[in-house]
């Protein structure tokens, strides 16, 4: 499959202008260069993280994480799109503060209805189009955290951010077949608590 | 019927998906092009694929820090880690350093000490002695030789100290008449010997040791708070 993590929806971060030089400076062990990336990144990171744990303080954790390891695996970077690059390395970070919390449950899980984060401004050109296009991922996101865990980070990490199904296997650890089917029962799941909105799909 | 059996759902989503396995299914391809129910699943589930694909980046619930804070010094740190790693062992030796040159410098004041209390007025006597004018000296030569050989005895045990390495061999041997003369010299000159002991040196060497540790992590090892 595809990397679809290749090409960047238009809602998400772009490339920086002139990111190949500001990645070579980083790579080079300039701060302030590696600094104006995560700058540049960190909504992505958090967005992830934060469709992965559900939790604004754990995602913020995750995603602190993701910065330290990726400052100091910088070196190692070898080409392709950066975000992707940095997405992985967030992934896995947010799936290591998933797996400490499965291993010491010590909060209840947050309602699903509850936290749901704030969702950029898309823009005023078509005001109504826009208005149909923040309530469709508003209700995307209320739909993702009522999935079960299993499924919603096969989905988030798949459906959401384009990782293919062997990154996806081995980021949790799980079977090919495993994971193919959380993708399918999670995305079927998303259809019926979506099914009273599927105007919203049309707009 | 012909749709009456439907694929699983899986596998129509499988193919929302363009999974391969999917797509070369020719039964699957053809149930769902002759099924309404089945294509509209498919196309459902690939409208939420895309809409799922089209979530946007969210802004961080906090400020992030962007850079590690561990990475703020690494030259720093790095002299930081080896003033660390070395304080221990230099000061050890500096205080074995400054512990060898206090007994060294301390012993023969003290071995002087001890003599002088052991020996009564014999020291006095032999300064007496050698403080009165040499034709004195050579009329009196048994009497005198006889102090000279009591006063060499009392210095004797000094220059054999160990610590002094004040010319012991030839003390020991200085059985012969004619170098009584000379061992009279050094027992009469205390301070000759100290001018030269290297042992104020080994004194002075281990306190810097252990000051320049100390100074060093100090300045190096970031404290806390």
């Amino acid at each position: 499959m595809a990397d679809a993590l290749e090409k960047t929806p238009a809602h998400r971060t772009q490339p920086l202008p002139d990111e190949a030089a500001v990645i070579a400076r980083a790579t080079s062990g300039e701060r302030t260069a590696f600094a104006q990336l995560m700058e540049h990144y960190q909504s992505a990171c958090y967005g992830l993280a934060w469709r992965l744990l559900r939790d604004p303080d754990q995602a913020a954790d995750a995603t602190q994480d993701a910065f330290i390891h990726a400052y100091k695996a910088i070196g190692s970077y070898r080409g392709g799109l950066f975000r992707s690059w940095l997405l992985r390395i967030t992934a896995n970070a947010s799936y290591d503060i998933m797996r400490r919390a499965q291993r010491r449950p010590s909060s209840p899980l947050p309602d699903p209805d509850e936290g749901a984060p704030e969702l950029p401004d898309l823009g005023a050109v078509n005001p109504l189009a826009e208005a149909t296009k923040s309530e469709l991922y508003r209700q995307l996101e209320v739909a993702l955290r009522r999935l079960p865990e299993d499924q919603r980070t096969a989905v988030v990490l798949c459906d959401v951010y384009g990782m293919d199904y062997n990154e996806v296997a081995s980021m949790t650890q799980s079977a090919l077949g495993t994971v193919k089917s959380r993708i399918h029962r999670g995305r079927l799941r998303l259809r019926e608590l979506l099914a009273d909105h599927r105007e919203l799909f049309n707009g | 019927m012909l749709n009456q059996n439907h694929p699983d759902d899986e596998r129509l989503s499988a193919l929302a998906s363009d999974d391969v396995d999917a797509t070369t299914d020719t039964g699957l391809m053809a149930h769902v092009s002759s099924c309404g129910q089945c294509t509209q699943l498919v196309s459902e589930l690939g409208m939420l694929r895309v809409a799922l694909g089209d979530l946007p980046d969210l802004r961080p619930s906090r400020p992030l820090q962007l850079l590690p804070p561990v990475e703020a010094d690494r030259g720093v740190d790095r002299l930081g880690g080896w003033a660390r790693r070395f304080f221990a062992p230099v000061v050890a030796a500096g205080a074995a350093l400054a512990l060898v040159g206090t007994v060294g410098t301390a012993a023969p004041v003290l071995d002087q000490m001890a003599s002088g209390g052991a020996d009564g007025g014999g020291d006095s006597a032999a300064i007496q002695e050698f403080a009165e004018p040499a034709a004195s000296a050579a009329s009196e030569e048994p009497a005198t030789l006889d102090v000279g050989a009591e006063s060499f005895g009392s210095d004797g045990d000094v220059a054999a100290s160990p610590l002094t390495g004040q010319k012991s061999p030839e003390a020991r041997d200085n059985g012969a008449p004619a170098d009584q003369e000379n061992a009279r010299g050094e027992a009469l000159a205390p301070s000759t010997p100290d001018e030269r002991s290297p042992w104020p040196m080994v004194l002075f060497t281990g306190v810097a040791l252990m000051v320049a540790a100390a100074g060093l992590r100090w300045i190096l090892v970031p404290r806390a708070g």
